[in-house]
């Protein structure tokens, strides 16, 4: 929580004038019951309307003075929490989307949009409401104690006796009920994560007939949160009947005692009147108090998950000085020594002992089954994870001598899944690609063979895909990600079986493209299709994590039992691709 | 939707727990009659107490006793009445969650993708939280807070008719102050709520696809878009909160002058000695009392108008017209065990009337045929399957399954005899077992290990480090591609259904396995009418009939053999 705490830092003359102005209003409102007691002992008992219509008077301007200074309070106070959301929201993005792919594994992509949303509104509405009330209240409570002495100091006792018994309760119950917010906020969690399964998968249910079993699984989910609502919300219901039984309680005694000083001459009962009025206005206060109290709980329920993903270390260090885009002219374009890499939590090894060399220009095909470890090997070059043996270096330098985002800048990458997201055809392409103009990118899309399905949209370029780009099928969805890819006008492309929805024509017109890039543009072609990579200067054959094999095709077929089987396995099927 | 509406809706809403609401305004009543009695109590006691020497200590006591009886009902009805609207209203969202899932799979797929998958768990996740706080609110306040005005009108008037005037005459000021604040307010909370959904679809788009953004360092460019967006929030969400909150202080003002004028009134009528002080302190504690409901009411309203726009927001969607299961016209064929003979007649389909996406499809198999399907990429091929498993309906023409139109067959019996694996994967974050049990929960383990052997997906499976009760994390991101195909298709092997549909089933999966894995999906397809959108030769020669698609429409149909001969599109796609 503490963390958080600096994204007030700018707002700090309004973090200063909510409270300031609030308590104004609150002073104002501990001279109401005295102004009374005026009317009471000077007003009626000695029968004297003027007092009655001058104090009257007084109420009034007090009232006023007292709007003032609220609206003022109230407007400062919605200025800072705002101010305040608006930073944690734009920090926590920032840290989302710097986060290492490890991380997004492990934070899980749910619950991090809750704290994008659910999780910032209830801190926003715990700042807003903190700097409304929580000075006020105290100092309403205090303030009336102490207007209570200034009347009375026997009479007065009861008051310390009191409020420091309210404040165990509301802390008391307040405190109990933290971590119950916590977990409820943890169930909200899981439901989301429901509901998100179940629009993307919307056809794979329906297909399997399996409504039924989600709802069911959901209702799980749903009555526990359900479940869990009620005991919590049932402990915080206990905070008001409990104070408003105390503080009547001490009335009664101020009542009894009231009679006793009445009696002895040693207060008029327009005092008592005071007293009483002193009493209720701290209920009222307490009401309100405890309702703080439950805001600021969940807040800092909120809070916590919130800094806790800001806090979350990074796994990647990103100290590298070298800028990747300097040094892309090297003739050595990639070089893994003895690479070996295991994913965290992971029991075995995903890639072991890997070494192969790259040069300038070279078209370098990556083939193995499934879970071979191919991704792994576009992973490693993109720094997306570090080796844990071995050394990778790109462009001659080790590759985390360079700063992330500038290997990134260097590197063009189509991966497997095509992603796009909602906004122009032209928003998509320029993601890695900023400043890019129109003929640049039509020249992509002709490269990615995606020209056509871009020209045949009546707004060409300011086509607008939805969410998703869900709004074309899913070879135009690759076509265009290779597009986005080729934008860059990198030096080095990786095709992470990316062309696993085109057909055989029109991959093989793709890569008859990109040959013709031969002079400037190193490519990795991922794949489990031979005819794919079969035309590269250097194949990399994995199997289970290990390269047994690197060479041409030709030289592969002599000397490569896997390579053997897998071209066996193609051809045997296909003597010629469609 | 308008808000006449809206309220008419939620009141439907909550018809099933009229009585829960009904019990907790009995407690509301005996709460609000209580907490009035304690003024009263209160001044009466003070009217003991006259002067030095002159207290009615007797009256004092039995004053005291009653306050004590009229404190402990005070709290005990209190506490209930809470209990009861927490239940009512928590237990109301979990209803309305539960619809909101259960309709994600009565509408038509069409719809999920047009409204957006982002927006749509704003709506279920956040809007429904909006609305359960405003619930929570109305029920605990609004109720209180309406007794306590008419309660404390009628103890007033009971005891001061001219002191009582003098309230009611400056009621209307707070009424008005209210009401003109929370419509100011309204249109700040729309825009608000509407900002918001935009706001989270683009989170829950750039949280999905952190990893691609990373891969073209576009951090920055996404922060950037995410920052403006943000500020136009903010911009939007300073007025909603400052204009809602200006509500507390000026009704508490118009509740200063009420306390004003009860105070001056009174006291004159005190000074004719008309009024006891005792009544005087108990009218101001009264007028205090009036005007918080005010206070809490208007509040009330502001968090409700913010609740109402999210309401509005939820039943849109509820509202969202469902599939048809039978169209009109036909007459429903009850569960048909279908052979596999499929006739296609004259099947036009669009999303916007504009582009005609797929026109002029016909054509007739038997039982136990393979069709192949080809076509460059986007020819339509995919909008087809969409069409056979009737996630589309479509714009024209219909299909014919052993001569039962597809429109008479409810979607579920039509469904459970397609089975389908599609290029796309989707799993469960949940055991693999129950991933490859899918739709079929009843399964046993055996049954299980059974269709994952056949799918070869056992072998891999065992690798993993709990096996088959291994937990797939969200979008089963902890498998390979390949891996993910897999478990689809042990998916499928569970169950054989007479119709099969594979959209490019294989294309994650590399050939070795595949070469594997083909016997099985030989005996997988023996006698099943089976659809297959792939690329390999192998496949697509050996299909009893090709259907090649360009543009969205069938130019070219026939065996491999006949096709070849035409030497036409599909020709010239192999010698590509």
């Amino acid at each position: 929580m503490k963390s958080l705490l600096k994204y007030l830092k700018n707002y700090k003359l309004e973090c200063a004038i909510a409270p300031a102005f609030k308590m104004l209003e609150a002073l104002f409102e501990l001279f109401v019951p005295l102004v009374m007691t005026g009317i009471i002992d000077d007003g009626i008992k000695k029968m004297n309307k003027t007092v009655v219509y001058k104090n009257g008077l007084i109420l009034v301007a007090l009232g006023l003075i007292g709007l003032t200074c609220s609206l003022i309070a109230q407007f400062f106070a919605a200025k800072a929490a705002i101010g305040f959301s608006k930073g944690v929201r734009k920090d926590l993005f920032a840290k989302i989307m710097s986060f290492s792919h490890e991380n997004v594994d492990k934070q899980g992509a749910s619950s991090l949009i809750t704290r994008m949303t659910n999780d910032i509104n209830s801190v926003q509405n715990g700042v807003n409401m903190v700097l409304r009330l929580l000075l006020r209240s105290p100092f309403i409570v205090f303030g009336a104690m102490i207007m209570a002495f200034t009347i009375n100091v026997k009479a007065a006792i009861i008051f310390t006796v009191i409020i420091p018994a309210l404040f165990v309760i509301v802390i008391y119950i307040t405190f109990s009920t933290i971590p119950r917010y916590k977990n409820i906020q943890k169930k909200l969690d899981s439901l989301t994560l429901h509901v998100r399964e179940n629009l993307s998968g919307a056809r794979v249910i329906r297909a399997f007939d399996a409504a039924d079993d989600e709802e069911a699984d959901f209702a799980k989910d749903n009555d526990d949160f359900l479940r869990m609502n009620k005991v919590t919300a049932g402990i915080s219901a206990v905070l008001n009947p409990a104070t408003l039984i105390l503080v009547n309680l001490a009335l009664m005694v101020v009542i009894w005692q009231g009679g006793n000083f009445v009696f002895e001459g040693v207060l008029t009962s327009g005092l008592v009147v005071a007293l009483i009025n002193y009493m209720s206005q701290i209920l009222i206060e307490l009401v309100k108090l405890t309702n703080l109290f439950v805001t600021i709980n969940k807040a800092l329920a909120s809070a916590s998950r919130i800094s806790a993903t800001l806090e979350v270390g990074e796994t990647l260090s990103d100290d590298g000085k070298l800028n990747a885009l300097d040094c892309k002219d090297s003739s050595e374009v990639l070089s893994f020594d003895n690479v070996s890499f295991s994913y965290p939590d992971a029991s075995g090894e995903s890639l072991e002992d890997v070494s192969f060399k790259v040069t300038k220009g070279q078209t370098v095909g990556i083939i193995g089954g499934t879970g071979s470890g191919k991704t792994t090997l576009s992973h490693l070059l993109m720094r997306f994870y570090d080796a844990t043996e071995g050394e990778v270096k790109l462009f001659g330098n080790p590759i985390k001598d360079y700063s992330l985002s500038s290997v990134r800048k260097s590197v063009s990458y189509v991966p497997q899944k095509a992603q796009l997201f909602s906004g122009t055809v032209r928003e998509n392409l320029l993601l890695g690609a900023s400043g890019a103009d129109d003929d640049k990118l039509w020249e992509a899309l002709r490269l990615a063979e995606a020209k056509e399905i871009v020209e045949n949209k009546e707004n060409k370029l300011d086509y607008v895909l939805t969410e998703a780009g869900a709004n074309l099928s899913g070879g135009q969805r690759q076509r265009l990600t290779i597009a986005r890819a080729l934008a860059e006008d990198n030096s080095v492309l990786i095709l992470d079986d990316s062309s696993s929805a085109l057909d055989y024509a029109t991959d093989a017109r793709l890569r008859a493209n990109l040959r013709s890039l031969k002079d400037k543009l190193t490519v990795f072609i991922i794949s489990q299709r031979v005819i794919s990579i079969k035309d590269a200067d250097m194949i990399i054959v994995l199997d289970d994590g290990k390269a047994v094999g690197i060479g041409t095709h030709n030289a592969l077929l002599s000397n490569c039992e896997v390579y053997k089987e897998i071209v066996a396995s193609q051809s045997k099927k296909e003597e010629s691709a469609v | 939707m308008k808000n006449k509406e809206i309220y008419r809706r939620i009141l439907k809403l909550l018809k099933p727990k009229m009585p829960l609401i009904c019990l907790s305004l009995i407690f509301a009543v005996i709460n609000v009659v209580a907490t009035l009695s304690i003024p009263i109590l209160t001044g009466r006691g003070v009217d003991c107490m006259i002067d030095k020497g002159n207290v009615d200590f007797a009256g004092l006591k039995t004053i005291l006793t009653w306050f004590l009886v009229v404190l402990l009902i005070n709290g005990i009805a209190n506490y209930l009445m809470t209990l009861l609207n927490n239940r009512v209203t928590f237990s109301t969202v979990h209803d309305l969650r539960r619809d909101l899932l259960k309709k994600m799979h009565t509408v038509p797929v069409t719809t999920l993708d047009a409204m957006g998958h982002g927006d749509l768990l704003s709506r279920t996740i956040s809007d429904v939280e909006r609305l359960s706080d405003g619930l929570l609110l109305g029920f605990s306040q609004l109720f209180t807070g309406v007794l306590t005005i008419i309660g404390t009108l009628i103890f007033m008037f009971v005891t001061n008719g001219f002191i009582s005037l003098v309230v009611v005459v400056l009621t209307p000021l707070s009424l008005f102050a209210a009401s003109f604040i929370s419509k100011k307010t309204y249109k700040h909370f729309k825009k608000q709520a509407s900002l918001q959904g935009k706001m989270t679809g683009f989170i829950n788009e750039s949280v999905n696809a952190v990893r691609l953004i990373k891969a073209f360092s576009a951090e920055e460019a996404k922060e950037e878009a995410f920052n403006e967006m943000n500020e136009e929030f903010a911009k939007v969400n300073l007025k909603a909160l400052f204009y809602s909150s200006t509500t507390n202080p000026v009704t508490r003002f118009v509740n200063g002058l009420v306390y004003a004028g009860v105070g001056i009134f009174g006291a004159l009528l005190g000074i004719g000695g008309r009024l006891t002080i005792g009544t005087l302190t108990c009218f101001l504690s009264y007028a205090n009392q009036y005007t918080k409901p005010f206070n809490e009411i208007s509040g009330v309203v502001t968090e409700f108008q913010n609740a109402v726009a999210c309401a509005g927001r939820i039943f849109e969607f509820l509202d969202k017209e469902n599939t048809i299961d039978i169209k009109e016209g036909l007459q429903e064929v009850n569960a048909p065990v279908l052979e596999g003979n499929i006739e296609i007649k004259d099947l036009a389909f669009s999303y916007d009337k504009s582009k005609k996406l797929l026109y002029d499809i016909s054509f007739k198999v038997d039982k136990g045929s393979h069709i192949a399907i080809v076509g460059p990429t986007g020819c339509g091929k995919t909008t087809f399957i969409n069409l056979l498993m009737r996630f589309f309906e479509p714009d024209e023409g219909e299909i014919f399954y052993d001569g039962i139109p597809s429109g008479s067959i409810r979607k579920k019996d039509l469904r459970q005899q397609i089975g389908m694996v599609l290029q796309e994967t989707w799993l469960k974050s949940d055991t693999v077992a129950k991933n490859i049990a899918y739709g079929h929960p009843e399964a046993t383990m055996e049954e299980i290990v059974e269709a994952a052997k056949k799918a070869h997906a056992h072998s891999f499976i065992s690798r993993l480090e709990n096996g088959y009760d291994t937990v797939l994390s969200q979008d089963g991101g902890n498998l390979s591609a390949g891996q993910k195909q897999l478990l689809c298709i042990a998916r499928l092997m569970l169950n054989l259904p007479p119709i099969l549909i594979l959209d490019e089933a294989t294309s994650s999966i590399d050939t070795r396995t595949e070469l594997k894995i083909t016997d099985a999906f030989e005996t997988l397809m023996k006698g099943r009418t089976s659809f297959i959108v792939a690329h390999r030769l192998s496949t697509i020669r050996n299909a009893d009939l090709i259907l090649v698609m360009k543009d969205g429409n069938i130019i070219e149909q026939g065996s491999h053999e006949t096709l070849l001969e035409k030497k036409g599109f599909y020709w010239q796609l192999l010698n590509s």
